[in-house]
C-alpha cells in the first residue's frame, strides 16, 4: 500500500497520541485510583498500536501492544497501579517516542533496541515484581495474528490482521465481538446525522472497531440505507440491539456474533445485507488496511469535535506574504482611483477593501496556536526533574489555550524550559527545608499564560526561597561585572535583575541541571529577539515570578509612522507611552544630556535625526514645534525627538536579509501602502 | 576561486552586460534574476556605505549595492537608463545598481582573461573580478559576486 502519503498524518496523530498518553500517565500517577484515566490511556494506546501496525511498523506495534496489555490488567485490577509499573510504562512511551522521531527522520524504528523493556512489561504482565522482572527472561513476543476469515459478517467486508488481533483480545479478555447490521429508514432525511447517532450508542456500549463503510463516508451520507458496524462490547446482543432501535428512523437491526475461529472460508455468509455476490475471498490487503487507517481516525474524532486540516507553516507565510501585496497594490489602485477622478473605481475598492481587510484577519488567525502547544511538555519535564532533584513539587498550569503566533511559539519551549529548571532547582526547596520554614512539603511551580493588552504574557512562579539581592550583589561584584559602590547603589529589584547579565550564575554548585552561566541571560536575548521582554519579582522565602512579556504576533504589529527630515520610520505601538508636543524651551539639560519633564517625570530624550544620521530633507522643519514620542523598556524611559508623527497603522514586519542582518536600532522594515519601505525601530536599543 | 567554474563551463558563457560610468561590466545570467527599472529607494541607517538601502520587490524588502561605490569608481546621477539588476547567489536576493543594462551576451570562454596582473593594482580589482570578456573589440570586465555581495568572508 502507498504509505508515503499517509506518513505525516501518521506522525503527527502519533505524536500527538503520546502526548496525551503521557499527560494521562502523569495524571494517572496523581490518582491511581481513577479508571476514567486509564480508560483513556487504554485507548491512546489501542489507537497508536492500530496505527503503526497499518503502516507497517511491526516493531511498534508490538511494543505497543505489550503496553497495551499491560495497561488492561491495570484497568481490570488485575494489576495494582504503583509508581514503579508507570515509571516502565514512562519508559515504553519514551520509546516509542524514539521510534517515531526515527520513523520521522526516514531512519529504521530497529535502531532502539526494546527487547529489555519487552522482557520487563511481560514480566510485570505475569505479576512478578519490577525488579524480578528486570532479569527475568524474554516472556514471549506475542504471536502474530493470523489472517483468518471471520464468520458473521457481511460478504465483501473483510476485517484485517490488526482488527482480528483486537477481536481475538477482546474474546480472550471475557467482551464479545459483534457485527451490527443497520438499516436506516427510507424515509429519513439526515442520514450522516443518524449514523452518527447509532456510533455515538455503540461508542457509549463498547469499542467500534470498524464501520462499513468508513465513518467518513457515513459522516458524508456515502452509503444507501443501510451500514455496518463491528463491535466489542460486554453488553449482551439484545442491549446492543435495543440501544440502537431507540434511535427513531432506524428501520432494522441485525446483531451476530463473530465467530472467528470456526469460520470456514466458504460460510455463506448469513442473513447480513449482502447484495452483490462478491467472492468471499476478496483481495484483502488494500481496503482493509485503508479501513483500518478510517478506524484509527474515527476514534479520534470520537474525541475532538470539528474539523481541521494540517498546513505546513511555510505555506502560511507565502499566504501572508501574498495578502500583504494584495492589500499595497489595492492601495496603489486607490491611488489611482483618486488622481484621475474615477468614482466607479473607488466604489469598487471600497467593497474590495473590507474584503481584503477580512483575509488579513483570517490569515493571522490561522497562524495563532495555543501555547498548550509548548506547555504539555512541561508537567512530564517537572515530574522527572522533580524525582531527580528529590523534591516534592506541584506544577499549576494556567491558560494553555492562550494564543500565540506560530513563530512565537516555535521559539519559546527552550527559555521556558530553562525558567521551569531554574525555580525547580533554585527556587523550590527540599522538602525538609520546607517543613522547617513552616512551609508545606510539597513547592508549588506555576506556569500562567493569559492576555494584557496587546501582548501576551506568560509567567513561572515558584513559592520557594526566592532571590537574595545581596547574594546576586556580592556575585556580581566578585565577577568584576559591576563596582562595589555601584552594587551598593543599586535598590534590590534592579540588583535581582542583574541574573540576566551574560555570564551570571548563583548556584553554588554546579548541577546538570541548571546552572552552566549560560543561564538567564540566554533566556532574556531569546525573548528580547522575539520582540518581549523578561522581568523577575522575588521576595525572600515567599518565592519567584518570572514573567515574560510577549507581542501577540511578530508578523503584523500597530505601529506608530514618524518622519524624520524625507525619511519615515516605524515605532511599535507596544513600546509607546505617549506622544506630545513641545517647545524647544522645553528642553533641559542635566550633566550635558537633553532631558524634558513630562508630569514631574524627568525623561532623557534623543534626537533620531542625529542618532540615524539622517541626512538634511528638502522641506525645512519647524524648529520651534517638536514631536517627542515617549518610549518604555521595562521601567526605563526615553523620549525620541521626530520632525513630524504620520498615525498609527498596522504594519506587517519583513526581515531585512541576510545581507543586513544584525544591524543596530533596525527590528525590520515594513512596506507602507504606497509601496515604499520604512525600517522599524529597535526601541530597546535606544534606551 | 571555485565560484568561477560557472562561468567558464561548457566552452561559452552567457552574460548580462551593464554599463558603470564608461565601462562595461557583465554578471553571468545564471545568478541574474530580473531587471528593474529603478524605484524610491530607502536608506537602511548604519549599513555598510556600499549599501544604498532597501527597496520593494512585490512584497519583499531587497537590499540594493551601489556598484561604483563598491567598485571605487566616482559616483553619477541617476538617468532614465538607470536599472536594478536582481541577482541571486546562494539564496540571497540582492539588486545592484547600474547605470543601464546594455545586452545578454555570449562570451566563448577563451575570450575570457583571467590573468590577475591586469588588475593587480587596485586593490577592488584582485577581488571584485572574475575575469575580462572581450567581444568585438570591446571589454566586458566579469564580476564574482559573492565577493560584491561580502558573503564569502569578512569585509
Amino acid at each position: 500500500m502507498e504509505t508515503n502519503q499517509y506518513m505525516e498524518m501518521f506522525l503527527d496523530e502519533s505524536r500527538e497520541h503520546l502526548q496525551s498518553l503521557n499527560d494521562g500517565l502523569l495524571s494517572l500517577e496523581n490518582d491511581p485510583e481513577d479508571l476514567s484515566v486509564l480508560n483513556e490511556i487504554f485507548r491512546n494506546a489501542h489507537t497508536l498500536k492500530g496505527m503503526s501496525a497499518t503502516m507497517g511498523y511491526t516493531k511498534t506495534a508490538e511494543l505497543t501492544h505489550d503496553m497495551e496489555n499491560l495497561l488492561d490488567m491495570l484497568r481490570k485490577e488485575q494489576l495494582k497501579v504503583s509508581s514503579e509499573i508507570i515509571d516502565v510504562i514512562f519508559k515504553c512511551v519514551d520509546s516509542l517516542q524514539e521510534m517515531v522521531e526515527n520513523i520521522g527522520n526516514g531512519e529504521s524504528e530497529d535502531l532502539v533496541d526494546v527487547s529489555d523493556l519487552v522482557r520487563m512489561v511481560n514480566a510485570i504482565a505475569k505479576g512478578e515484581s519490577v525488579q524480578q522482572a528486570g532479569n527475568e527472561a524474554s516472556g514471549g513476543a506475542p504471536a502474530a495474528a493470523k489472517p483468518a476469515a471471520a464468520a458473521g459478517m457481511p460478504e465483501g467486508c473483510e476485517l484485517n490482521d490488526t482488527d482480528m488481533l483486537v477481536i481475538k483480545e477482546a474474546k480472550s479478555s471475557g467482551l464479545i465481538p459483534y457485527w451490527v447490521h443497520v438499516e436506516i429508514a427510507d424515509t429519513c432525511l439526515l442520514k450522516s446525522a443518524r449514523s452518527y447517532m447509532v456510533m455515538n450508542v455503540l461508542d457509549e456500549l463498547g469499542d467500534v472497531i470498524k464501520s462499513i463503510p468508513p465513518a467518513q463516508d457515513l459522516e458524508q451520507e456515502k452509503f444507501d440505507h443501510s451500514f455496518d458496524v463491528c463491535l466489542v462490547t460486554d453488553a449482551d446482543a439484545k442491549k446492543v440491539e435495543d440501544g440502537v432501535v431507540a434511535i427513531s428512523e432506524i428501520s432494522g437491526v441485525k446483531v451476530t456474533e463473530i465467530n472467528l475461529e470456526e469460520a470456514p472460508k466458504e460460510a455463506p455468509a448469513p442473513a447480513a445485507a449482502s447484495k452483490a455476490a462478491a467472492p468471499a475471498a476478496a483481495p484483502a490487503a488494500k481496503p482493509a488496511a485503508k479501513a483500518s487507517a478510517n478506524n484509527a481516525k474515527h476514534d479520534k474524532k470520537a474525541h475532538v469535535a470539528g474539523q481541521s486540516v494540517r498546513v505546513d507553516i511555510e505555506k502560511l507565510d507565502t499566504l501572508m506574504n501574498l495578502v500583504g501585496e494584495l492589500v499595497t497594490n489595492k492601495v496603489r489602485l486607490e491611488q489611482i482611483g483618486m488622481t484621475h477622478r474615477l468614482t466607479e473605481l473607488t466604489e469598487t475598492l471600497e467593497q474590495m477593501d473590507r474584503v481584503t481587510t477580512d483575509l488579513q484577519s483570517v490569515v493571522m488567525k490561522v497562524r495563532m496556536v495555543p501555547v498548550s502547544q509548548v506547555f504539555n511538555r512541561f508537567p512530564r519535564m517537572v515530574r522527572d526533574l522533580a524525582k531527580e532533584l528529590n523534591k516534592d513539587i506541584n506544577l499549576t498550569i494556567e491558560g494553555e489555550d492562550t494564543e500565540l503566533d506560530r513563530t512565537v511559539i516555535d521559539e519559546i519551549g527552550d527559555p521556558l524550559m530553562h525558567l521551569l529548571r531554574n525555580s525547580l532547582d533554585h527556587g523550590v526547596e527540599h522538602p525538609d527545608e520546607r517543613e522547617a520554614k513552616g512551609k508545606p512539603r510539597t513547592g508549588e511551580v506555576g506556569l500562567i499564560a493569559r492576555h494584557e493588552g496587546n501582548n501576551v504574557v506568560i509567567m513561572v512562579t515558584d513559592d520557594g526561597s526566592g532571590i537574595n539581592a545581596d547574594k546576586i550583589r556580592n556575585k556580581a561584584v566578585e565577577k568584576g561585572m559591576i563596582s562595589r559602590d555601584e552594587a551598593d547603589a543599586l535598590p534590590d529589584a534592579d540588583a535581582v535583575r542583574l541574573i540576566f547579565l551574560p555570564g551570571f550564575s548563583t548556584a553554588e554548585q554546579i548541577t546538570d541541571v541548571s546552572g552552566r552561566g549560560v543561564g538567564m541571560d540566554v533566556v532574556r536575548s531569546k525573548i528580547e529577539s522575539l520582540g518581549g521582554h523578561v522581568d523577575v519579582e522575588t521576595k525572600i522565602d515567599e518565592g519567584s515570578v518570572f514573567k515574560i512579556k510577549l507581542p501577540l504576533t511578530l508578523a503584523i504589529i500597530q505601529a506608530m509612522l514618524v518622519k524624520v527630515q524625507d525619511e519615515m520610520y516605524a515605532i511599535p505601538l507596544g513600546s509607546i507611552d505617549s506622544t506630545i508636543n513641545i517647545t524647544p524651551d522645553d528642553i533641559k539639560t542635566v550633566q550635558n544630556k537633553e532631558v524634558i519633564v513630562i508630569r514631574g517625570q524627568i525623561i532623557p530624550i534623543t534626537r533620531l535625526n542625529e542618532v540615524l544620521s539622517v541626512p538634511k530633507g528638502k522641506e525645512s522643519t519647524d524648529e520651534d514645534d517638536i514631536f517627542v514620542v515617549v518610549v518604555h523598556v521595562g521601567d526605563h524611559k526615553i523620549g525620541i525627538v521626530v520632525d513630524n508623527l504620520i498615525g498609527q497603522q498596522e504594519i506587517v514586519i519583513k526581515t531585512l536579509g541576510k545581507l543586513l542582518s544584525g544591524l543596530k536600532m533596525l527590528a525590520g522594515a515594513t512596506i507602507l501602502g504606497d509601496g515604499h519601505v520604512a525600517m522599524i525601530l529597535d526601541v530597546s536599543a535606544l534606551v | 576561486m571555485a565560484k568561477e567554474d560557472q562561468l567558464v563551463a561548457d566552452g561559452e558563457v552567457q552574460v548580462v552586460a551593464f554599463k558603470l560610468r564608461n565601462e562595461e561590466y557583465g554578471f553571468s545570467i545564471l545568478n541574474v534574476q530580473e531587471i528593474k527599472n529603478l524605484s524610491d529607494i530607502t536608506r537602511v541607517p548604519f549599513a555598510p556605505d556600499f549599501i544604498k538601502g532597501v527597496v520593494n520587490l512585490r512584497g519583499s524588502v531587497l537590499p540594493v549595492i551601489d556598484l561604483k561605490k563598491r567598485l571605487g569608481l566616482e559616483d553619477t546621477p541617476y538617468t532614465a537608463n538607470t536599472r536594478i539588476v536582481i541577482v541571486q547567489y546562494d539564496e540571497v536576493y540582492v539588486g545592484m545598481l547600474v547605470d543601464a543594462v546594455t545586452e545578454v551576451r555570449t562570451i566563448n570562454a577563451d575570450d575570457i582573461d583571467t590573468t590577475r596582473a591586469i588588475t593587480a593594482g587596485s586593490d577592488a580589482g584582485s577581488k571584485f573580478i572574475s575575469g575580462i570578456g572581450k567581444v568585438d573589440g570591446r571589454l566586458i570586465i566579469q564580476l564574482n559576486i559573492s565577493e560584491i555581495m561580502g558573503l564569502s568572508g569578512e569585509e
